[in-house]
């Protein structure tokens, strides 16, 4: 449902291109891990994805959602395309909040736009989501900056998941926490996934994580697609030399 | 709101009006020559004089007098006016809604015309829009007000008869109430208008160097993300970010605009306070100029404190930390 | 520093300041000595009117023709001879009628002061009291004449001056604008620069103290600080210039005690940053004493910034002078622009339109603001790479 065709993205200052010629597939409940390091184009396909790069930049290929192209998309039908169709837990959770406005208040934000949700019903369905993600009721009356890296980012997962979306892209969710946040929100991510069919793409440099969790992995070095597979397989036959590398890394 | 910090807020306040009372003590009463001077005006028979000078305790101690002194101050009793013979408090209540109208307006009409400029500015970048708010911005700052003024009131008052010379309203004033209020209006308008010009390029230029911040932030293409319509990304999000620091701004530009205030009033020749202070002291008034000061930094220190508490609902991290920004 | 002379704004200012400084040695008569009509206008304006002019009468006669508008003034002095019992006939011939400006017998030696402003003059020639006398005396154009006769000489001078006169006209005591403009270059350059150089030191001084000395002392002075910058500063301005006079010093003063707080405010978070920094640590281990510290490193920090900072501050003083002058609080006997804007808004320049008592004066206080702001800014510009680097002994 899924589908990138021969992506290729080039900023305005840059001299490389972010990311050139990828192209892979998400099916419909797929736990799939991109991994890569910093500058690999990962975050610029999540970014394309959703219509938000920057002026200037240039594409060429294909994006597509659900047989639709978002690339050709104009802005108004993306905005109803966004979040209640393809939604994300962006990266650290640092600066995803809006530091004037309670956790609450965000729910109720998209939820009154994409659902025409609204009072009680608003209100009873964001006890629900902070509930899901392991987060007390009483965190919607709390300002971003007053809570933890890990409250942070159960509380964007919260936010992500309040329009049920079909696609949820989850970057780099567990950087800045400690390791028993990390697990904690991976098991989170993996149970919601299951729970609720949800298409999940898991975007992180780190290979073990995504390997554990993931039925497929895609990994990207320079703007390139250069693995594909399970994780037992690219494991076992790593085809690209830095691949080969990270995995003897680990093992 | 945690009240700790209402309270340190209300303790500084308290600090400065303190200062300001001993200082106006000081001020007036360690001047050279006869201190009773300052006070009782010197053409007054003996009799009365003494009588006065019991009424004021300015026989007692310095001590005493401070005390005395104080109260008066907190009570609002402020003698009598050397130049009209009329109780001070009259004189400056017939004034204060002038003052505060011109004030209020003209901070009311350049912050919402330059808060509105500045915005328009950071959301069109490199256009012809943005340049001419950066080079009005830039040439407002910097030029002296009250020049300004004269220019326009030579300008649309003498050479094209637009408004009046002078005055808060014609002499004499029409008797029909909304005859009055159009009156005023016409009067009060290029005072108001130049201020406002004078006001806005600050304002506009401040508040587009924060927007352009507020809107390369994270947050903001998170809320983006989330399918928000561009109005609420921009005003709910964004300029709901810098509010705080708008707010921070407004505050500062009190003291400025009591000065401002003076002058405009000075140049127009309107009924306010302004006026007043100055007929005092030109006139060696002591007890008119003793109040009138005490009244201006009085409004000074309480829309400080207004705004402080305006700033604290405006941003929680403030309130919540205790911190100063 | 070939750099800085380049500068339009420095090469503006060393013009200015030559200029106050040393046309006046150039310009005759004094500023507050009047040459002309009140309100006349600048010599290049509205052409139509009337320029002043002058004449001699020598032999008891003079005829000229008058092609414009009538003069602002007619003024008629000098002094006559005559034999006691001839009686001498001074009259004024215009095309239209005849007047008799006066009949004196019975003595040798008369003084000779006419104006035709006076009530006498104008009750003396019949002519209606309310009014310009002048609109009589040239009712149009054509030949006019004076004559004297029967006396034995005469020596008369016959002073019209006219709407025009000056570079930049005259104020309503007929002082030439352009005069008051230059000798006003002085009082904005000396107060300016004056007050805020008081206000550099005091700030260095405080903040320095506030910096260095931490705690009880450091907290007292930014409470002074605070308090200070609480106070609406044109009001306390206004009392003081009321209450303590209005000389030229004692303005300073008061602009300086009112304006070192900023001032004081960088230096002293200057100062906390460099002296938590090693190498002053190093310093004070290596056995250096307070004093030693404080003179040669410190201030050698703070001084480029406290430039720049006289630089910006300069503006301000100034326009805080024409402020209170244009109140009326400054000196009458000191030529200030700002006290230029005072006379002209309180002294009838509006209703007259004069706009030349209004632009020059503006005009300049603009300028010298302008200049000053754009050297501040240039020195800024100097400074900041100095200050983004990482001190190094």
């Amino acid at each position: 449902m899924f589908e990138v065709k021969k992506l290729r993205v080039k900023y305005k200052n840059s001299v490389n291109d972010a990311v050139c010629g990828v192209s892979f597939r998400l099916e419909k409940g797929a736990f799939t891990g991109l991994v890569g390091e910093s500058g690999s184009g990962k975050s610029t396909i999540v970014t394309a994805s959703l219509g938000l790069l920057p002026d200037g930049a240039r594409t060429e290929g294909e994006i597509l959602f659900k047989g639709q192209n978002i690339l050709n998309m104009s802005e108004d039908k993306l905005r109803v395309l966004r979040w209640k169709e393809i939604a994300l837990v962006p990266q650290g959770a640092l600066n995803s909040f809006t530091p004037v406005i309670t956790i609450g208040r965000h729910i109720i934000e998209v939820l009154k736009t994409h659902l025409n949700m609204d009072g009680k019903v608003a209100d009873k369905k964001i006890d629900c989501l902070l509930e899901e993600v392991g987060l007390e009721a009483s965190i919607k009356r709390r300002y971003p900056h007053e809570l933890s890296g890990g409250q942070k980012q159960r509380a964007a997962i919260a936010l992500a998941l309040a329009c049920s979306p079909s696609l949820l892209f989850a970057d780099e969710p567990t950087t800045a926490l400690d390791v028993v946040s990390q697990s904690g929100i991976l098991k989170l991510l993996e149970r919601l996934s299951k729970e609720k069919g949800l298409t999940v793409l898991l975007i992180t440099h780190d290979l073990p994580v995504a390997a554990t969790l993931c039925e497929k992995l895609l990994v990207m070095k320079n703007g390139l697609l250069v693995e594909e597979g399970s994780p037992k397989e690219i494991i076992r036959n790593p085809k690209d030399p830095h691949t080969k590398a990270l995995v003897e890394a680990i093992l | 709101m945690s009240s700790k910090w209402f309270l340190r807020r209300l303790f500084s306040s308290i600090a400065v009006l303190a200062a300001v009372l001993v200082l106006n003590f000081l001020l007036f009463r360690v001047m050279p020559g006869d201190a009773v001077s300052t006070i009782i005006d010197p053409s007054f028979s003996p009799e009365a004089k003494e009588l006065l000078r019991e009424l004021y305790g300015l026989d007692k101690p310095l001590k005493e007098q401070f005390f005395i002194y104080i109260k008066q101050m907190l009570t609002f009793k402020f003698g009598l006016s050397f130049l009209s013979r009329r109780p001070v408090w009259e004189e400056l209540l017939s004034r204060l809604p002038s003052t505060l109208i011109l004030m209020s307006l003209s901070m009311f009409f350049s912050s919402v015309l330059g808060i509105w400029l500045g915005i328009k500015a950071a959301l069109n970048r490199g256009k012809k829009l943005e340049k001419l708010v950066l080079r009005l911005g830039a040439i407002t700052a910097s030029f002296p007000g009250f020049f300004v003024q004269l220019v326009l009131l030579m300008l649309l008052a003498r050479t094209f008869p637009l408004f009046p010379l002078r005055g808060s309203l014609s002499v004499p004033p029409p008797t029909e109430a909304t005859a009055i209020v159009i009156d005023y209006i016409w009067h009060m308008a290029l005072p108001v208008i130049s201020l406002t010009l004078m006001g806005f390029g600050g304002w506009a230029l401040y508040v587009r160097n924060l927007m352009v911040r507020v809107l390369g932030e994270d947050y903001v293409l998170m809320a983006r993300a989330r399918g928000l319509s561009e109005k609420r990304v921009v005003y709910g999000h964004s300029f709901r970010t810098i509010l705080p620091p708008i707010l921070t701004i407004l505050l500062m530009s009190v003291p400025g605009l009591v000065s401002g205030a003076v002058i405009t009033e000075s140049v127009f020749s309107l009924y306010g306070i302004g006026t007043f202070l100055l007929e005092a002291v030109s006139g060696h008034d002591y007890p008119s100029a003793g109040a009138a000061f005490y009244l201006l930094a009085l409004i000074t220190i309480i829309s400080n404190l207004f705004a402080d508490i305006i700033y604290g609902l405006a941003d929680p991290r403030v309130r919540i930390e205790g911190k100063n920004q | 520093m070939m750099a800085l002379l380049k500068r339009k704004s420095i090469i503006s200012f060393i013009i200015i300041a030559l200029v106050g400084a040393f046309l006046p040695f150039f310009l005759e008569g004094h500023p507050s000595d009047s040459v002309g009509a009140p309100f006349a206008r600048p010599i290049f304006w509205n052409l139509k009117l009337p320029a002043s002019t002058y004449f001699d009468i020598t032999e008891n006669k003079l005829e000229f023709e008058w092609k414009k508008f009538p003069p602002a003034i007619f003024s008629l002095a000098g002094k006559i001879e005559a034999e006691p019992d001839k009686t001498v006939v001074i009259s004024w011939n215009t095309p239209q009628k005849s007047y008799v400006l006066a009949e004196l017998t019975g003595q040798e030696f008369y003084w000779i002061n006419m104006d035709g402003r006076d009530m006498i003059f104008k009750q003396a020639l019949d002519l209606p009291l309310i009014g310009k006398s002048v609109d009589h005396l040239f009712p149009e154009k054509g030949k006019y004449s004076i004559t004297v006769e029967g006396a034995t000489f005469s020596e008369l001078k016959l002073s019209l001056p006219g709407k025009r006169q000056g570079l930049l006209g005259t104020d309503q005591r007929g002082r030439d604008v352009f005069r008051l403009l230059i000798y006003g270059i002085r009082t904005s350059l000396l107060v300016g620069i004056s007050a805020t150089i008081i206000a550099t030191v005091l700030g260095l001084g405080f903040g320095l103290l506030a910096g260095y000395s931490g705690g009880l002392i450091d907290s007292l002075i930014m409470r002074t600080v605070d308090i200070l910058l609480s106070i609406p500063t044109l009001p306390i301005l206004m009392v003081l210039a009321g209450i303590w006079g209005k000389g030229l010093w004692q303005l300073v003063l008061i602009l300086s005690i009112f304006s070192w707080m900023g001032t004081a405010r960088s230096v002293r978070s200057l100062i906390l940053t460099v002296r938590e920094s090693a190498w002053v640590e190093g310093l004070k281990a290596l056995g250096a004493k307070k004093s030693y510290i404080l003179r040669r490193h410190l201030i050698s920090e703070t001084a480029p910034i406290l430039l720049a900072n006289i630089a910006l501050g300069v503006p301000g003083a100034i326009l805080s002078e024409a402020s209170l002058a244009f109140l009326g609080l400054s000196d009458p006997r000191l030529i200030s622009w700002g006290r230029m804007l005072h006379e002209a808004h309180s002294f009838g320049a509006f209703t007259e339109g004069a706009w030349w008592l209004l632009l020059p004066p503006g005009i300049g206080i603009v300028i010298l603001c302008l200049i000053f702001m754009d050297i501040g800014r240039y020195l800024e510009e100097l400074i900041d790479p100095r200050l983004g680097s990482d001190k190094n002994v």
